[in-house]
């Protein structure tokens, strides 16, 4: 193929990268909550809309500097993971998941009532904090907050992935997904390991709102991001950290190759095109535990 | 009395019933009735609208009313969602004896039409500007507040033929029904008007980043980029990283993606962008305009371009009605549509910076703004231009 431009396919391929580190980011809220108490959080869309906010309000609102709102977003994004999970999940514990799922849903239109209340609806930007010089790894261009987006996403799984392989509450955290009574019986406090997850992802969460943000701007619509993510989580498997990052990569690759190449109508066929066909192959995901309970 | 859990609720249902119910119609009012979207994802332009035709009906009833009678508004909240919108037609249409209708979407303008058609007692007019809705024959009860998004895109492209003539031109769309609504006939009259459309730009719904989308655009580079289907996002990641490229194209776009409150906070890399307005903001102060006088004195703090859609149609809805009471007519759909296109030649008051004349579903006359970002304000950038002239 002597006319294919190497060029632009590089810098496609480094964009849908960047865009699928996002969407990984995201996932991992997912999977930290459905790992440890099997719950399939419809809202995290709407905890990661909120982190935005929370940022929006500290930077655009009260001035702060950008990492003073970031630490501000993150806590708050933990604090009502927090809350949410004592409040409304515990509650419901023992109850069928399609029950729990289905409040998970309601929770999302809640908070999406309360930014509308809180900040109103019109759609509006974070202000700029990542710099504006753009970046060219060779000759090739890639966005700033791209870049930003890819590293900060990679390095947040490698840190849970390291957490979970070496850390004491990681250790127990997975045991509490291998066997809640077994967990139980070893000494593990599993209801503090329920909350600890819930914490985790709503920082996640926030953080990924943040990233989500500055890229796309903020808007009570936002959280329809989430959804985009839950399909990365199912391509990679529910309850797979690894899994949330390649599936999130290989979802922005496949959507950039196909918007580029095909035409923008093309992207969200692509993406649940390679959805059904991994279901129909690895029902329970690339990375997946095989004994996941399909909803 | 204890104020048990149930007690309160009842309490409380109670305060809701009483709130809810309207307020006493006198039987010769005539009434305004809307499917308004006071939350969900169009929220923001349904606030705007509300408050827009609540002050332009207070205005008429203050003038008098129409000859003498009494103008009513109500509404209620849709979400936005089609069968939310439907639901309060009925009751809205059901509790009172309705006149005219706002309604919230083109979903909603179209699943309603043959029910209006049936009624033939109201005229419709709404948030909409579709193509498809701006054809007598098929809509005869229904209108629209300004252009129809192709005559939008024809306004622009007007406007570049002029400016730069044979301009590359780009169009980007989202992948909706509103935002694939002027693109192919956009297309043919680009052509007409000597223009080269070099690429379309098709973007997902859902979309959050646009790299891949800019990337197009550099290969292309356009000296002008048609946004439409969209609202503010992904349009300033667009502007900053064609900035960040030193690309030299100039963005547009389309009506909703005009109000003056979106873009001071995108900054320096929205400096430039311009698009359509079928009407004057809020602090315009060229010419006469005796209604955004009073829209200024009534409500001192910046009103967005919802409020003015809300305002003109509501203004509308009233000269529609005045000339068929006038007329000695009843009040129903094909009557009020005859008035609404008997007006010629018409003042708006300064909402719309040219008189105006109603020939059909639309009223193809617009202006092009442009962004100022030292000023954080929208300025004019064209004279008004009417289609058709």
């Amino acid at each position: 193929m002597s006319g294919f431009d190497w060029l632009f396919f590089t810098e496609v391929s480094l964009a849908g990268l960047g865009a699928g580190a996002l969407l990984a980011l995201t996932g991992l809220a997912f999977v930290l909550i459905y790992k440890a108490t099997k719950v399939v959080n419809l809202a995290i869309g709407e905890m990661l809309m909120i982190g935005a906010y929370v940022f929006f309000s500290f930077t655009a609102g009260l001035g702060l500097p950008w990492w003073a709102a970031l630490i501000a977003a993150l806590a708050a994004g933990g604090l009502l993971g927090a809350v949410v999970e004592r409040a409304i999940i515990r509650p419901m514990l023992g109850e069928s998941a399609i029950s729990v799922f289905m409040v998970t849903i309601g929770l999302g239109s809640v908070l999406i009532g309360l930014v509308e209340l809180t900040w109103g609806a019109a759609p509006t930007s974070l202000p700029d904090f990542m710099g504006k010089a753009p970046v060219f790894i060779g000759p090739a261009y890639v966005s700033r907050k791209i870049v930003i987006g890819f590293a900060v996403a990679a390095a947040v799984i490698a840190v849970f992935l390291i957490a979970f392989r070496y850390w004491r509450g990681g250790v127990a955290l997975r045991a509490t997904a291998t066997d809640q009574g077994a967990a139980y019986s070893c000494g593990i406090n599993v209801p503090a390991i329920f909350s600890m997850a819930w914490v985790f992802a709503g920082v996640a969460a926030a953080g990924a709102g943040v990233l989500v943000g500055a890229v796309g701007g903020i808007s009570p619509n936002m959280g329809v991001f989430g959804l985009s993510a839950l399909v990365v989580v199912i391509v990679g498997g529910l309850d797979s950290i690894a899994g949330a990052l390649i599936g999130g990569i290989l979802v922005g690759l496949i959507e950039a190759w196909a918007g580029t190449y095909l035409g923008g109508e093309y992207k969200l066929l692509t993406t649940f095109g390679l959805l059904l066909i991994v279901l129909m192959i690895r029902p329970y995901g690339l990375f997946g535990t095989v004994e996941i309970e399909r909803l | 009395m204890t104020l048990t859990r149930r007690s309160a609720l009842a309490l409380a249902l109670a305060a809701g019933t009483a709130l809810a119910a309207p307020a006493a119609l006198a039987a010769d009012d005539i009434v305004i009735a809307g499917s308004i979207p006071l939350t969900g994802v169009f929220a923001f332009a349904g606030v705007g609208v509300h408050a827009g035709i609540q002050d332009y009906v207070k205005i008429a009833n203050d003038a008098g009313g129409i000859e003498g009678r009494k103008i009513t508004y109500v509404a209620e909240d849709t979400a936005y969602k089609v069968d939310q919108s439907v639901a309060v037609f009925n009751k809205l249409t059901g509790a009172n004896k309705v006149h005219l209708y706002y309604g919230d979407s083109t979903g909603f303008a179209k699943t309603i039409n043959p029910e209006l058609n049936r009624r033939g007692s109201i005229l419709m007019a709404g948030a909409s500007f579709a193509t498809e809705l701006n054809d007598p024959k098929a809509y005869p009860n229904q209108f629209m507040a300004g252009p129809d998004y192709t005559e939008m895109f024809g306004i622009l492209l007007q406007h570049i033929a002029k400016v730069k003539p044979g301009a590359k031109v780009a169009f980007v769309n989202s992948d909706t029904e509103f935002g694939r609504d002027p693109i192919a006939p956009s297309e043919a009259m680009a052509k007409k008007l000597g223009l080269d459309v070099v690429v379309k730009i098709v973007t997902p719904p859902t979309a959050v980043d646009v790299s891949t989308e800019i990337l197009k655009l550099r290969r292309a580079d356009p000296d002008f980029t048609i946004f439409h289907g969209y609202v503010l996002a992904p349009l300033p990641e667009f502007m900053t990283q064609a900035k960040q490229l030193g690309l030299k194209t100039k963005f547009m776009g389309t009506f909703w993606s005009m109000d003056n409150s979106l873009w001071p906070k995108v900054g320096d890399a929205a400096d430039g962008y311009m698009g359509v307005m079928p009407y004057r903001y809020y602090f315009d102060t060229e010419g006469k305009s005796s209604m955004l006088e009073k829209i200024r004195a009534m409500r001192p703090e910046y009103q967005s371009t919802p409020y003015m859609q809300g305002f003109l149609t509501a203004m509308l809805f009233v000269e529609s009605a005045r000339r068929t009471v006038k007329a000695g007519k009843e009040l129903n759909g094909a009557n009020l549509k005859a008035a609404l296109n008997s007006i010629e030649n018409f003042d708006t008051g300064g909402i719309i910076g040219t008189p105006i004349t109603i020939k059909g579903n639309s009223i193809p006359v617009g202006r092009v703004y442009r962004f100022d970002a030292a000023k954080k304000s929208m300025v004019a950038e064209s004279d008004w231009i009417q289609l058709g002239k």
